[in-house]
């Protein structure tokens, strides 16, 4: 994806050129603007979590003392328990996830067999329920199980993953850009349909694995509604959302709000890092795919 | 037969009250959870070693300590009792909820009178569900009072409401009171004019049968008025968090749980005071309050021998000991008698201001869950109303919910039952009846005398009812009544 | 109404044809709303047909079918076993036993308590010598529930795969006739991964998607029919039942509260809901038109550091939202770094009431909205924009285009063609945007007028923040809850069957291949 070729080439006239450089001057000064205006809330946040004198939330943005306090002090509560879990729950999710939704989306662009457009409305249709009502009652399935409170992780990971084929729509409107004459002339050599798929599809992918990587990785760190009634109040079982937002109650926010913040400055890096390097396979995918719903 | 039971019941009672045996068949080792407040989680981890230490029983606990506050201890507790903490703790205002939700167990009968002797009325009254205890008291603190910043509000305001708000704008800062998201604060003016909301249960401790409710009436009205000139003040907060001194408050009503937290913020400069008065059509009412408590419950058992055990540790920690460790540790205030009369408790600057507070409280008694839903709404309401039919609309409104609440479904006003002099009943219990076909009959059949009156009424009103003079019994029998509703013909059926 | 021919409609002028086309659309809508439901009638009429030929193709088979056939009826793979096709066969045996064990061990008394949800609540009990009471639980209706509804969708499993034995042992029958040879436990394994591979790969999603999906939502929708709630939960305080219409009428009773003031449930439905619809609409727009022009913005030609733009902008996604979201509801409220700015710099006398007044409260949330949506929508149009041919604006420029005309005439059909879907999604995703309201708001203010007993209704609330409040507030209306859940899902459907009938793209999925 080079970044220039959005406009095409043009003859240069000295007119042109002058309102050109006055329009874009229009647009860097937009851009600052919004730069700013995004970036205002996380500066912030940085700010606070190296605040020292009150540790509460406070009126003024700039610390009157600076200092590690509030990272030191979060080591000593369950936070990096809660981080562990969310990491590893991250991690296998975005692994499992990603098999099941290239395996959902890849049958449903690729093969044409009976039941394939009633299952498509079926799951559009099931789309359509709110999911917030189901919870209570995965939360008895998985208690019956005995995967909540101190096993919420692998509780939460198989919910995450379990109906994560209906979020097939993005990569299989990938795999519908791919075109199909390469699929029939490798069977025509006598692959089987696994062969194609590993030889040939997966090859061509990266973008659209990466994406749904990406994405599922980053789903279970915000989740919050969920971990909650799944972690039920056992601290081991939480993770960092479900952790870090009790600090926000009445009776603990007057001492843990800087370290809230700390808290969530160590949560943003790893999604922001990893975010920022994929970015392009991001773009990629999320054009070849999201557009066709 | 009767007789016999209830002597043997004594029997056992006594026998039970001498002997040791029931104590030491406590014995063993019990894994149990416990649910407390985050501040407390240490002190709870220690109590609770030391109790095994020492009791005499034999109990040994392998207790997991979790953090949850008292705010969602109730909430999580509704949705799965099963994971629920086996001993947690909670606001007096979920009481009636969780008892509703058979998630907390009762306590027997000599744990019942330990606990009702050792703490203060109040507070026994806030843990008890028609006649039984339910909950172990934990602290009786459980009210708010004004903190202000003395470099804002001169001390010779703090007793006017006009003029602290004057004050507060004057100097561009904040007056927190919470009027926009709990009842439990908003509640405060109404008490100030003498309105009340008295909920009563029924005998089992298990739905309300009834309200005494005069928020709607004159004095409510004035109390409305007072508190609209607090929230239409631009530099109103609805907010009780002591942390709002430190992002541009004056004032904050909160309580003895924030005392560390205000003083690290203000420091020299905090000021204590009880609530102040308001001004309507000349007349001055000083602010009332609520005067709760925190409870600790044990979750029902399965196992008698584990309930027993555990309701041992409950005891012993919402006992004298652990009640003065935790004020000494945590300030925080004393249930039991013992500890309140100690010199440190009295002395204490936020027990003071709440004790200043105290002859304009009221106790917190048995309230309706939903209220505390209902009445919320009335800040938001008051704040929106532009002139006094709006404020009485705010309080009609409010008046409305409450009502509802006691409303009948369908079904029920559609039912009919007889009403009148039998089994000795004087006219206040509608006998249940069963419809065939548009044909209602009694359940049961009743040994009726000569002479005795009733009459057949729908949904408990007098609207309709049948015969129109009452009926008579002729004949001493055991009848059920039958009333045909095509008709309205009553008929007695000889049994 | 009157309908123009190609011709006519090719007159007039271009006002008259768009609002010719909208009224058209609208005038269409009784008649599509009577198609559901003539389909409906059909799909009906067609699965009575089709269980009929079923029955009669059963019948037959049993009749015509030899011996082997004829046991397979009663003992499942037998047919498949005594042709040699011993590992379809035991599949088949083995299903059938697992079902029968279980239909004995639990399957058969979760059934069998399923149309009462449970006799006996809990008791009670009060032991004299350790002067303590303990409790007795017994029926669990939340299980039974549960159980029941798991064990239907068993049965109905079961059902088909003895419908597939007996279908396959009439196949076998046929192909051996005709002197072929039936296929092996080989064959059969290495179709899995060629001609069956699709079996094979859907195999795990759809479990995972039947367990944890439908099952949960087909109990979800048994629940607005019982009375469960805080107090009724089944096992630790009552039983709950079937209560049938009931909770239905409550809802929708527009009088349900005699005394004036008090709406009833249906017209705060109505409020939410309307709310919930202008939501959707605005946060789907201005999302997309801003973003849209942040992405040309940066991809303009002449715009240096565009990495470094999309970078900053990229953040908020990769932030959690509980994060982000809730200091900056904090930024907003009334005594929040915002409004102590602008009184600091000395533009306002009093605080800016962001979330205390019901307006101010809803425009914020959507402006905040507008913070969290552009990235998303720069990083999707921007790859979108890249791929308009560069030529259609060479030559719209030749022709003397200015900027202006050539988004209009190019840039935005390009965008609305082939971004139809996805606004759709979107459009009922926003609907469902939990997050966003609830970490900025939890819907406050609150709306005084609506009920409070299903937990306090605020103007910023959605109708599946509603919902949620329903399960938490004092009395854990669990069953409310369905019901408006039910209600929720009718609208998007409602939505989505319009929107679908109307967009062109999403019909034709092939087209971009």
């Amino acid at each position: 994806m080079s970044e220039n070729n959005v406009t095409a080439p043009v003859k240069r006239h000295m007119g042109l050129k002058t309102s050109r450089a006055l329009s874009n001057t229009a647009i860097y000064a937009l851009l600052i603007c919004i730069s700013v205006i995004w970036l205002i809330p996380f500066v912030c946040i940085l700010l606070q979590s190296f605040r020292v004198e009150l540790k509460g939330p406070v009126g003024y943005v700039l610390p009157k003392q600076w200092g590690f306090d509030n990272y030191i002090a979060l080591f000593k509560t369950d936070f990096p328990r809660w981080y562990v879990n969310t990491f590893v729950s991250a991690l296998i999710t975005a692994v499992l996830q990603t098999i099941i939704v290239l395996c959902m989306s890849y049958t449903l662009s690729r093969f044409r067999f009976k039941m394939r457009k009633p299952l498509m409305r079926f799951m559009l249709i099931l789309g359509m329920f709110p999911g917030m009502l189901t919870m209570i009652i995965l939360y008895r399935v998985l208690s019956d199980l005995g995967l909540t409170q101190e096993n919420a992780v692998p509780g939460l990971i198989l919910v995450y993953i379990a109906s994560s084929g209906m979020g097939y729509y993005v990569s299989k409107g990938f795999f519908d850009t791919i075109p199909k004459s390469l699929d029939e002339a490798a069977r025509v050599d006598g692959a089987t349909r696994f062969q194609v798929l590993k030889k040939i599809i997966l090859p061509l992918s990266k973008p659209i694995v990466i994406y749904t990587i990406l994405t599922a990785f980053m789903g279970p760190w915000g989740d919050y509604v969920f971990a909650q009634y799944i972690s039920f109040g056992t601290s081991s079982g939480m993770n960092v959302a479900v952790g870090m937002y009790r600090w926000l109650n009445h009776d603990q926010i007057s001492s843990s709000y800087t370290m809230f913040c700390a808290g969530g400055v160590l949560v943003a890096i790893p999604v922001t890092a990893l975010f920022l390097c994929l970015q392009k396979y991001y773009v990629e995918g999320v054009t070849g795919g999201a557009v066709k719903g | 037969m009767k007789k016999f039971l209830v002597l043997l019941l004594a029997a056992m009672m006594v026998f039970s009250m001498f002997t040791t045996a029931s104590a030491s068949s406590l014995a063993g080792t019990y894994d149990i959870t416990v649910w407390v407040a985050n501040e407390i989680v240490d002190l709870t981890k220690a109590q609770i070693e030391e109790f095994n230490n020492t009791n005499e029983m034999g109990i040994k606990f392998n207790a997991t300590i979790e953090a949850v506050s008292e705010a969602d201890a109730a909430t999580q507790m509704i949705t799965d009792v099963a994971a629920g903490g086996d001993i947690f703790c909670f606001a007096q205002d979920q009481f009636a909820r969780l008892v509703q939700a058979g998630a907390l167990a009762k306590l027997g009968a000599r744990a019942g009178e330990t606990v009702g002797a050792a703490n203060s009325a109040g507070v026994v009254a806030a843990a008890t569900a028609g006649d039984t205890l339910y909950a172990y008291p934990l602290t009786a603190d459980n009210g708010y009072f004004m903190y202000y910043d003395k470099t804002v509000i001169p001390e010779e305001h703090i007793d006017s409401l006009e003029a602290i708000i004057a004050d507060c704008e004057a100097a561009q800062k904040y007056f927190a009171f919470e009027m926009q998201t709990s009842a439990w604060y908003l509640a405060s003016f109404f008490f100030a004019t003498g309105c009340v909301s008295e909920w009563t249960m029924d005998e089992a401790g298990k739905e309300f049968v009834s309200v005494r409710d005069t928020f709607n009436s004159p004095e409510g009205l004035i109390a409305v008025k007072g508190m609209k000139k607090l929230v239409d003040s631009p530099f109103h907060l609805s907010s009780s968090q002591a942390s709002e001194f430190s992002s541009g408050a004056a004032v904050v009503v909160t309580g003895t749980w924030s005392y560390t937290a205000v003083q690290e913020i203000l420091g020299e400069n905090m000021g204590v005071a009880d609530l102040p008065s308001f001004e309507v059509d000349g007349q001055s009412y000083h602010i009332g309050s609520f005067n709760g408590c925190k409870l600790m419950g044990v979750k029902p058992q399965v196992d008698a021998v584990k309930a027993a055990a555990l309701h041992q540790l409950a005891q012993y920690l919402t006992g004298e000991k652990c009640q003065l460790e935790r004020f000494e540790k945590h300030a925080w205030g004393p249930s039991n008698l013992n500890a309140q009369a100690s010199d440190a408790v009295q002395a204490n600057p936020g027990l003071v201001a709440l004790n200043a507070q105290a002859p304009y409280s009221l106790p917190q008694g048995q309230i309706h869950g939903s209220w505390w839903d209902i009445a919320k709404v009335i800040g938001d309401d008051v704040k929106a109303a532009k002139d006094e039919a709006g404020l009485q609309a705010a309080l009609d409104n409010y008046y409305n919910k409450i009502a509802a609440l006691f409303t009948m479904t369908a079904e029920e006003k559609n039912a009919w039952g007889v009403i009148g002099s039998i089994n000795g009943d004087v006219w206040t219990i509608d006998l249940p009846m069963t419809n065939t076909d548009g044909v209602w009959v009694t359940d049961e059949a009743y040994a009726m005398e000569a002479g005795v009156e009733f009459k057949v009424r729908q949904g408990k009103a007098w609207d309709n009812a049948f015969p129109a003079d009452n009926f008579k019994v002729e004949a001493a029998g055991t009848y059920k009544v039958q009333f045909t509703e095509a008709t309205g013909a009553v008929e007695l059926i000889a049994q | 109404m009157k309908k123009y021919t190609d011709l006519e409609f090719l007159k007039l002028s271009k006002g008259k044809k768009f609002l010719y086309k909208i009224t058209r659309f609208f005038c269409s809508i009784p008649q599509k709303i009577l198609g559901i439901f003539v389909a409906l009638w059909n799909l009906i009429k067609k699965i009575a047909f089709a269980v009929k030929d079923e029955a009669a193709d059963i019948f037959s088979t049993f009749v015509h079918g030899d011996w082997k056939t004829k046991v397979s009826f009663l003992v499942m793979g037998f047919g498949n076993l005594a042709r040699g096709q011993i590992l379809r066969g035991l599949l088949f045996l083995l299903f059938e036993g697992v079902f029968i064990a279980y239909m004995v061990l639990a399957g058969g008394y979760w059934m069998s308590m399923l149309p009462s949800l449970g006799k006996v609540g809990p008791e009670e009990k009060y032991d004299f010598i350790l002067d303590t009471y303990y409790t007795v639980y017994n029926d669990n209706s939340f299980k039974i529930l549960l159980y029941g509804v798991l064990t239907i969708f068993f049965i109905i499993a079961f059902i088909y795969t003895w419908r597939v034995n007996i279908r396959q042992n009439k196949m076998a029958e046929k192909i051996l006739a005709s002197g072929k040879k039936l296929k092996s436990g080989k064959d059969d394994m290495r179709s899995l991964v060629d001609d069956q591979f699709h079996k094979t790969l859907m195999s795990l999603p759809l479990t995972g998607i039947l367990i944890f999906t439908v099952m949960p939502i087909v109990f979800m929708i048994l629940v607005a029919f019982t009375n469960y709630d805080g107090a009724h939960d089944g096992y630790y305080s009552n039983l709950f039942g079937w209560v049938g219409m009931d909770n239905f009428n409550t809802m929708l009773n527009w009088n349900v509260n005699s005394g004036g003031s008090v709406q009833s449930y249906a017209a705060t439905f109505g409020e939410v809901l309307a709310w919930t619809l202008m939501w959707a609409f605005f946060a789907t727009f201005t999302n997309y038109f801003l973003g849209m022009f942040v992405a040309m913005a940066i991809n303009k030609k002449g715009i240096n550091l565009k990495k470094l733009w999309r970078t900053v902008l990229v953040m908020t996604i990769a932030i959690p939202q509980f994060i982000s979201l809730l200091y900056v509801s904090k930024m907003f409220a009334k005594n929040g770094i915002i409004n102590g700015f602008l009184m600091n710099m000395g533009w306002i006398e009093q605080a800016l009431p962001f979330w205390e007044d019901p307006t101010w409260a809803r425009i914020t949330v959507i402006i905040t909205n507008i913070w969290i949506g552009i990235p998303y929508l720069m990083l999707i149009t921007t790859g979108i924009l890249m791929n308009i041919p560069s030529d259609l604006y060479e030559s719209a420029r030749i022709d003397g285009a200015n900027p202006w005309q050539q988004y209009t005439k190019i840039t935005l059909p390009y965008m609305l063609f082939v971004t139809g879907p996805y606004l759709l999604t979107s459009f009922t995703g926003n609907m469902n945007n939990f997050n966003v309201i609830y970490l900025l708001t939890g819907g406050a203010p609150t709306n005084p007028a609506a009920s409070s007993a299903a937990g306090t209704v605020g103007y910023t609330d959605l109708l599946i923040t509603w919902l949620f409040k329903i399960t938490q507030g004092a009395e854990s209306q669990y069953y409310l809850a369905s019901v408006v859940g039910i209600l929720v899902f009718v609208v998007v459907a409602l939505i989505s069957l319009v929107v679908y009938n109307v967009l062109p793209s999403i019909k034709n999925e092939e087209d971009f291949q």
